[in-house]
């Protein structure tokens, strides 16, 4: 079995973030490798250990994003491609999507995870565009894989209030939750290897794309903006009764949770 | 005029709130509306269907009662289709946003998710939503002509008044893809949420003091399908199970919706729940870390709160 | 006595011991190397007061009794080391003496009635032990076979002595000859003038004919010189081995105790992650003074006795640790040393097959069993609080944290291993530098709108104040970080914090073994410091403070380290911060491990309580050097502590028995423990933890008022 993962790498979202201008304030930033990656690594990695199968990351992104790279070889991951191209900028979900089935079709692969979604756009649309992309079955929100064989997976996933066990035949995509699993932290002798190992570097050209497939982008960011505040957190005392019919009123109607 | 379809979420055989609200904002923006309903018995949603919809397509097969991503997908392109629709809107549940994205690529789309606000000028549809764990938000432009839409729950309000007029379609059962069939529905017992997945986290502290105070909010975690989790200190004490702790050493989560109670809010506790969207805290202490991170903080005993809450709470759903 | 049976006795009885030395020799100088023969002069001083002086046994006042009983008995032994060199001379030549040691000096006089009066205070500790271990039965002892065996002997030493003595005496008496060897000076009298013991002795036996007393003499001799050499072949074989090795242990020991820092791996070192040499993971990797340590063990059990773990029932028991390591490098010892061998020719041949080869022989030379796993137990490893309070009480200078710290290595870097629960606070350091992965941009949040500044905004201070992780995010740690820079902002003391340039020190990743993320932590940090040019920082954790001021220099960090304790002290002494005797009630104060044992400061935080609390400091019956951690040293703080009672509430028992008002910290760690421990016993309402900082401004604000 033969895996292609996916890794991005995302603003740490533990981080305040400021708007300026309509753009999001770099300084002082950092960037992590994407929550719901970590989970699709970590996925990848089990089934390496419990099946033997070979693994891969793509990551798409640029020089920074190797300390992600690295974080994935030293979890078990065995390869890596980065593709850093200047005309992947602000670009949608398809458009990655698009970067994605080439590097697909140029391998060799039987199965390609990913997380569900990642943490800057929060748009969860890639790996399931890719399945369409190549006409691969595809199962989001994964929360268990099973390997039944070499050509099929008993995966579980998280519906709406209920679990759906899938029978999934190979090749396909899956997008993983992070109830799937507790990603490991990267082994410290991996992480010494991990320096030593090469990432292969591909730009858009290298996948037979070009800027103006880029351009294509269906959906564009204009501007970034502060959210709503919803202020400081409110304190109630007073009488019982009436403190907790408010609050509840306010989680249904301003918070909207019930 | 713009054509809108909206997917009708039916949970339990009924058809659910978000409905009306995605159909009275389709019609505040002056377009042409349409639904499409998929699954097993939905032709008998027909007349709550066509509440402010033109046209109704149903796709109605007991074969539907396991649907997958594949056949909602197709069903609604072969709605959307038909009806010629230029945007495909889902109220927010997982099986939109299994299949937004697919029908986006059928219909030649562009696909938007969670998305809080519509913007339609002329021809530019601007959309908000949410990024980056909800630390901004996005201002998207569609530069496609065909947008399929998920929107985020409760941004949209329903409207009275809307004109039904009915006129099914009935469309055919999409093939099942056999490559993907689901085998089995695992429905979840209440009261056994996992608290990694659970939507709703209720969680007790020292403050629940013992067997009669966590029973009292197992209740509430209860009426909630909520998660049920614990502060070290009601593991340590054996009132809890190992498993239920949140916290630093224990479980982290990240709920819409964590309601504290009897808990002090010590940082390692805090380092397994500040990531929820909401926070209730109920403490007696007033000074308690716990209300410094709350949205929203209830002063007063969790004995007293929690069962006028578990009232409130039912009030406020019926 | 009888030349020919001497000389075989010895002979035999030399030849054994030799042998015995021989291949402990062989085993110790086949471990691992280390240096331990620097600064002599500081270690001449530690063997002369913790050695020969036996300030560990005598020193401590619940140990006091059997401190005195094993003093004596050593002291006896140093003084009767002469004498059985005399007794041996007398089975060659009757009246053998030592030079100066004989009837024409006043010194062999001395001697004699030295030896005498020691043989007897022996022979009562002799008594006074055996006691002990039959009736009081103190749990820290195992009545074993050899221990004994080994009363047994020394009794009979003492006891043969006396009676040979006892019946030359009586013989002398009987013939009131000049031929039987005696000393007797006219200046100085005769001999049992000066030995009252051995009088006693003679008259106990005056009863007894000439053949008897002959038979008394001659029985006694022999039986003493036997015993003497069964004594020397026995000591290297079990735990008495620490009558020849305590003594060279003690002058080993660290120097820089209590401060020396974990050993630096280099982490570079590509051949190391190869054959698994970082931290320790096989019984060879110990240095030879870790073998030295645990030949050295007499099981004497204080360390656990002191242990938290093993207060609160865990598995941990240093004992049965040291004893197993023990057992393991015993089982191991032809091995261990055939591999040493190896490994030199290893290092001498170039030809790579043959290397190949040689690699392949030491790797069949390695021990079965894990170190941890078979040896010690997982749970065991890692329910160490690095509090060093065994390390503390040890009368043999045994250093046990070090050795756990170096297997917690091997764990975590070479067989990644390790509890779980770590990873959390591991990614929060590895991320935003602080173990509850809060976002780093809120580091200095604590310090808006009290016009504190950053080194980036004014760098020309006298100190930096280094704020810790606790006092940044912790919300009550954020009270003592405010209390404190309020404190030295009233004083008028010129400071700067690094706001959001600070980072955890490493402390805890040290603790656990995570040598990589500790060097990462330490190398930011050292970098940020040392851009500033920083020479001084105010700490108020212990942690940051011990590992900023001792173990830093490793990375060319060199800082003095002032404790926030140490600092408000000499304000208040030299009368820049005005404080009054306000504070109410019973105050009590909990010695942090890593500001008291490891960094000696005991009295400072004591004296700003004496001129602050009306009732003066009331102390718990465990303080000071004898302290008892809380549970949150050795990265205990961020794993979960499933077995035995809680530490904290063990800790907070005491304080409450001696219904005490306020328990006062000088720590975060212990805060929060003793805070969660007064929880857990219901004493919200009677008691409160605070740390010295709060209860300081507390005062401030009242006097100002």
């Amino acid at each position: 079995m033969n895996i292609l993962v996916t890794v991005k790498n995302v603003v740490d979202v533990e981080l305040n973030i400021q708007v300026k201008n309509g753009a999001i304030v770099q300084d002082g930033l950092q960037y992590v490798m994407n929550a719901w990656d970590e989970n699709a690594v970590e996925a990848t990695v089990v089934l390496k250990e419990d099946q033997g199968a070979s693994t891969e990351l793509v990551c798409i992104g640029d020089g920074t994003a190797t300390v992600a790279i690295r974080k994935a070889f030293a979890m078990g991951i065995e390869g890596g491609l980065l593709i850093e191209d200047e005309a992947i900028k602000n670009v949608d979900s398809a458009s990655y999507a698009k970067i994605l089935q080439k590097v697909y079709e140029q391998g060799d692969y039987d199965l390609v995870i990913t997380g569900k979604q990642s943490q800057d756009t929060d748009s969860g649309q890639t790996g399931i565009l890719l399945a369409e992309f190549l006409g691969l079955p595809c199962v989001s929100n994964v929360v268990t894989i099973e390997a039944i064989d070499d050509k099929n997976l008993k995966v579980t996933r998280q519906a709406d209030g209920n679990k759906e066990v899938i029978a999934l035949q190979l090749p396909a995509v899956i997008t993983v939750n992070d109830s799937i699993n507790e990603p490991r932290l990267p082994a410290l002798r991996g992480i010494m290897q991990a320096k030593k190992k090469k990432i292969k570097n591909l730009d858009l050209s290298d996948l037979g794309l070009s800027a103006d497939d880029m351009a294509a982008s269906k959906t564009k960011v204009l501007e970034y903006q502060a959210p709503q505040s919803r202020g400081a957190g409110q304190k109630f005392e007073g009488d019982a009764a009436e403190i907790t019919s408010q609050v509840v009123n306010l989680l249904a109607t301003e918070a909207k949770v019930f | 005029m713009a054509k809108v379809l909206v997917v009708a979420d039916i949970k339990g055989g009924a058809l659910k709130g978000s409905f009306a609200e995605l159909v009275s904002t389709a019609n505040d923006l002056g377009a042409e509306v349409a639904a499409v309903a998929v699954g097993a018995g939905v032709k008998a949603l027909a007349a709550d269907l066509a509440t402010g919809t033109k046209t109704q397509y149903v796709a109605d097969d007991a074969s539907l009662e396991k649907l997958t991503a594949a056949a909602l997908t197709a069903a609604v392109v072969d709605a959307a289709t038909q009806f010629g629709a230029d945007q495909v809107w889902f109220a927010s549940t997982e099986a939109a946003k299994a299949a937004a994205p697919r029908i986006a690529a059928k219909l030649d789309a562009a696909c938007v998710t969670d998305i809080t606000d519509v913007q339609v000028d002329g021809s530019q549809v601007v959309i908000l939503r949410p990024a980056v764990a909800g630390k901004v938000v996005e201002k998207v432009e569609v530069k496609a002509d065909k947008v399929v839409a998920i929107v985020r729950a409760g941004a949209f309000d329903a409207k009275e008044g809307l004109v039904a007029s009915e006129n099914l379609v009935e469309l055919s059962t999409p093939e099942a893809d056999l490559r993907a069939t689901i085998q089995e529905i695992l429905t979840e017992a209440g009261g056994a949420v996992d608290l990694a997945d659970a939507k709703i986290v209720v969680s007790c502290g020292r403050g629940a003091k013992n067997e009669e105070g966590v029973a009292l909010l197992k209740g509430l975690a209860e009426d909630l399908n909520a998660g049920f989790g614990a502060s070290r200190a009601m593991v340590d004490s054996g009132f809890m199970p190992h498993d239920s702790q949140v916290g630093q050493t224990g479980k982290v989560v990240a709920p819409s919706l964590y309601i504290a109670c009897g808990i002090s809010g010590a940082i390692q506790h805090l380092a397994g729940m500040n990531g929820s969207k909401v926070i209730v805290a109920i403490n007696k202490d007033a000074d308690a870390p716990i209300f410094d991170i709350a949205d929203y903080g209830i002063v007063g005993d969790l004995f007293e709160i929690v069962p006028i809450m578990r009232e409130e709470i039912k009030k406020v759903r019926s | 006595m009888n030349p020919f049976a001497i000389s075989i006795l010895l002979i035999l009885a030399m030849s054994t011991f030799v042998w015995f030395v021989y291949q402990k020799v062989m085993l110790l100088s086949s471990l691992g190397k280390e240096d331990r023969l620097d600064n002599v002069k500081a270690r001449i001083s530690t063997m002369l007061t913790i050695a020969f002086a036996q300030k560990r046994l005598i020193g401590r006042k619940k140990e006091r009794p059997s401190g005195i009983m094993h003093a004596f008995i050593f002291w006896g032994f140093l003084v009767l080391g002469i004498r059985t060199i005399t007794l041996g001379g007398e089975g060659f030549q009757m009246g053998f003496h030592l030079p100066f040691l004989g009837q024409d000096s006043i010194i062999g006089y001395l001697y004699l009635a030295l030896k005498d009066v020691m043989e007897g205070i022996v022979l009562c500790m002799i008594l006074f032990a055996a006691y002990r271990r039959a009736v009081t039965k103190p749990k820290r002892l195992t009545n074993s076979f050899e221990a004994w065996f080994v009363l047994v002997m020394i009794g009979t030493l003492m006891a043969t002595d006396l009676l040979y003595d006892g019946a030359r005496f009586n013989l002398i008496q009987i013939y009131e000859s000049q031929d039987i060897h005696w000393f007797n000076n006219p200046a100085f009298g005769p001999e049992y003038l000066w030995t009252p013991i051995a009088s006693l002795f003679a008259w106990l036996m005056s009863g007894l004919s000439e053949t008897g007393n002959v038979i008394v003499g001659v029985i006694s001799y022999w039986l003493h010189m036997i015993t003497v050499l069964t004594f020397l072949c026995f000591l290297p074989m079990g735990k008495h081995a620490h009558v020849i090795t305590a003594i060279p242990n003690v002058f080993l020991s660290s120097v820089g105790y209590p401060h020396t820092p974990a050993k630096k791996l280099d982490l570079e070192d590509e051949a190391a992650w190869e054959d698994e040499s970082l931290g320790v993971n096989h019984i060879h990797q110990f240095t030879w003074k870790q073998g030295l340590d645990l030949i050295t063990c007499t099981e004497c059990g204080r360390c656990m006795e002191v242990c938290p773990t093993y207060v609160t029932n865990k598995p941990l028991n240093l004992k049965s640790f040291n004893t197993s390591l023990k057992h393991e490098l015993f089982d191991n010892m032809d091995n261990i040393i055939k591999r040493a061998a190896l490994e030199k020719k290893l290092q001498q041949t170039e030809d790579e097959a043959e290397q190949e080869q040689i690699k392949e022989q030491m790797q069949a030379l390695l021990s079965t069993k894990q170190l941890v796993g078979d040896v010690i137990a997982e749970d065991t490893l890692w329910a160490c609080t690095t509090c060093r309070a065994c390390e503390q009480v040890c009368p043999v200078g045994i250093e046990h944290v070090p050795r756990i710290i170096e297997l917690r290595q091997g764990q975590t870097l070479m067989a990644e291993s390790y509890p779980k629960e770590l990873n959390v606070a591991y990614k929060g350091l590895d991320r935003n530098s602080n173990p509850w992965g809060i976002g780093y941009d809120k580091r200095a949040d604590w310090a808006k709108g009290l016009g504190i500044t950053t080194m980036a905004e004014n760098p020309d201070v006298d100190y930096l104040l280094w704020v810790g992780c606790a006092g940044s995010f912790d919300d009550r740690g954020q009270k003592v970080a405010r209390a404190t820079a309020k404190i030295l902002q009233a004083a008028g003391i010129s400071f700067s914090i690094l706001g959001t340039e600070e980072k955890c020190t490493g402390d805890f990743a040290r603790r656990a073994g995570n040598e990589m993320l500790f060097q990462s932590m330490a190398e930011e940090n050292v970098e940020i410091l040392n851009g500033y040019k920083i020479t001084k920082i105010i700490a108020t954790c212990p942690h940051c403070l011990n590992t900023l001021g001792n173990e830093y220099p490793q990375f060319n960090g060199n800082y003095e380290l002032i404790h926030h304790s140490q600092f408000i002290s000499q304000l208040i002494e030299e009368g820049k911060i005005k404080v009054k005797k306000s504070v109410e009630g019973k105050i009590t104060y909990h010695d942090p491990c890593y500001l008291g044992r490891y960094n000696k400061i005991f009295d400072e935080p004591r004296n700003i309580i004496g001129s602050i609390a009306k009732e003066g400091l009331t102390e718990m019956p465990r303080n000071r050097e004898e302290s008892f951690c809380c549970g949150a040293g050795g990265a205990r703080m961020w794993m979960e502590e499933t077995i035995g009672e809680r530490i904290n509430v063990n800790r907070v028992q005491e304080a409450v028995d001696m219904k005490a008002d306020k328990v006062v910290v000088a720590c975060p760690f212990c805060l929060t423990m003793v805070d969660d421990g007064i929880k857990t016993l219901e004493q919200e309402e009677k008691m409160e933890t605070i740390d010295l900082a709060e209860l300081v401004w507390q005062t401030l604000e009242k006097h100002e008022a």
